[in-house]
């Protein structure tokens, strides 16, 4: 992977050199993205014989201070090859990843083939929602981190493979129709804790005894890979300067090895609108996932939303969030049969502009997952070994700045 | 016909600076003299800017250069004719340029060179201090 990124920036640079001595015409840019966030959750919800400070259910936002959750760098390369042809390469690095591993998010040649007409191929983030190709550009919207209700429900935000950009203009509104279609490799997901310590499944292996395998402990947090292929969906949206309404479904085929999960179906399908109108922000969007076969004990049926709305005055915006995410009639009963995740939160936020192209932001959650349910936490609320009780409170703050 | 209009443009414009205070000069937006528009609204003008046409009226290419962040000239025109401050106009580009769909205008240094860039691109608009206008170039708009 850091071959790849390293011929990337150098053909980026190759690419500068020339045009520099054509006139300098066209060059190339260099842009980025960073965030640096601090999170903090007011209870620990996993004691006994393996307990953990771990909160949210990859372990990011702990019952100390912390400052994984939300942390990244992004670091983008565009250069035009002529006045049709361009390329753009973007690197990755995630601070929950110890920054080790850096990823080359987008990386794509992108042909004008008409002022309506634009198509791009490679490594592109594909629409699922309002945000989600945009999602690790914290600057760019209200929250330290989008709505986990419904943002966390697709794992899978890259492909490798094409889109195509249609832009039509009615006054001052604009139609965009991007249909897109690849395929995703490489891509982790989380194991669910309901599949961690379910006896059906020997996820944690035991490197003491080869080939043997045992459940693991409450508050494991455990990654699987998976792919999937032949993933195609359309995003439709319309905008104007004040307001942007969209809705997208995709389909995909989904593997997943460590679950003996193979070329199991997958349906999304999401709707959303935002709106910026005399210094009122409002988002709101939907989404249902369908799974099907085996895949569904980790990924299983979930519906969710949020609704936030803002009132900017000056510098300042405080905005205020709910959010849910409940079961989509998912399939009860059965071997292969997972637990959907059910929780409320509601979110009080205040972001402020900190000259231009900077943002300090403040957040105040409070996560209520159904009760008898752990929701999008590591364990139930209820089971804290002190202070038990229905919530957890999760505090945050975050500079977001984009160069 | 044309370079009579650029003329009298350009007289125009020696008036206008002659009788404002500098700190208020009028901008002309300009493009290459083969441009074959007579004008353009400042409203084309914002989108071709926000990269929400890349053409102009007639459908020709339109490629924009911008000015040295809080230059004067730039401040002017984004205030009359771009009508976004500043916080919400890195926004904007934010969303375009991380998601690799269009980037910002290229910026050059002052007015001289956005004239000289422009009087040397056939596809360019640009805008300047309308002291810097002559016949290099092509007035479409101007902002007093």
């Amino acid at each position: 992977m850091r071959k790849k990124i390293l011929g990337l920036l150098c053909i980026g640079l190759a690419w500068q050199a020339l045009p520099a001595g054509a006139a300098g015409i066209e060059g190339v840019s260099v842009s980025g993205f960073l965030t640096v966030g601090a999170t903090y959750a007011d209870k620990q919800l996993v004691g006994g014989t393996a307990p953990t400070e771990a909160v949210s259910q990859d372990g990011t936002i702990e019952n100390t201070p912390g400052f994984t959750a939300d942390s990244r760098l992004g670091l983008q390369i565009s250069a035009k090859v002529n006045e049709d042809i361009s390329i753009t390469g973007q690197l990755l690095a995630k601070a929950r990843e110890e920054n080790s591993n850096v990823e080359a998010d987008w990386a794509f040649i992108n042909y004008r083939l008409s002022e309506q007409f634009t198509t791009r191929a490679g490594k592109i983030k594909f629409p699922t929602f309002l945000i989600s190709d945009y999602y690790e550009v914290g600057y760019a919207y209200p929250w330290i981190r989008p709505p986990q209700e419904v943002y966390s429900s697709n794992p899978i935000t890259t492909i490798n493979g094409v889109d195509l950009l249609a832009r039509f203009r009615f006054g001052d509104m604009s139609l965009l129709v991007q249909p897109y279609y690849g395929v995703s490799r490489g891509a982790q997901a989380l194991v669910p804790q309901e599949a961690v310590t379910n006896t059906n499944y020997s996820l944690c292996f035991n490197g003491q005894t080869p080939g043997s395998f045992y459940t693991c402990p409450p508050g494991t947090i455990l990654y699987t890979d998976f792919t999937a292929d032949a993933l195609r969906g359309i995003n439709v949206s319309l905008s104007s300067d004040i307001f942007t309404i969209r809705a997208g479904t995709l389909k995909t085929k989904v593997n997943v090895p460590g679950f003996g999960v193979f070329q199991d179906d997958v349906k999304f399908s999401s709707a959303g609108a935002s709106m910026d109108w005399h210094n009122v922000v409002l988002y709101t969007e939907y989404f249902e996932r369908e799974i099907n076969g085996r895949a569904n004990s980790a990924f299983p049926n979930q519906k969710g939303s949020y609704t936030t709305l803002g009132y900017r005055i000056g510098k300042w915006l405080p905005h205020f969030t709910t959010a849910r995410i409940k079961d989509n009639e998912n399939p009860v009963g059965g071997m292969f049969d997972g637990t959907p995740l059910d929780q409320k939160s509601k979110t009080l936020g205040l972001r402020y502009e900190v000259g231009s192209g900077a943002a300090l932001k403040f957040e105040v959650q409070e996560v209520t997952p159904k009760e008898g349910t752990r929701g999008l936490l590591i364990d139930e609320p209820i089971n804290a070994p002190k202070d038990p009780g229905d919530d957890v409170m999760i505090y945050g703050i975050s500079l977001d700045v984009v160069f | 016909m044309k370079t009579l209009k650029q003329v009298r443009a350009t007289l125009f414009l020696l008036v206008l600076w002659a009788v404002s205070v500098p700190a208020h000069a009028a901008l002309a937006i300009i493009v290459h003299p083969s441009n074959g528009l007579s004008g353009i609204t400042a409203d084309e003008a914002a989108d071709i800017y926000l990269a929400k046409a890349g053409v102009f009226a007639n459908g020709k290419r339109a490629i924009p250069v911008d000015q040295a962040a809080n230059s004067p000239a730039r401040k002017k025109f984004y205030g009359a004719v771009i009508k976004k401050d500043d916080s919400a106009l890195k926004v904007y580009w934010s969303k375009l340029m991380f998601t690799g769909k269009a980037n910002p205008p290229r910026e050059l240094v002052d007015d001289a060179a956005v004239k000289s860039w422009v009087a040397g691109n056939p596809d360019a608009i640009g805008y300047v201090d309308g002291k810097f206008v002559d016949s290099s170039v092509k007035v479409l708009l101007i902002i007093p």
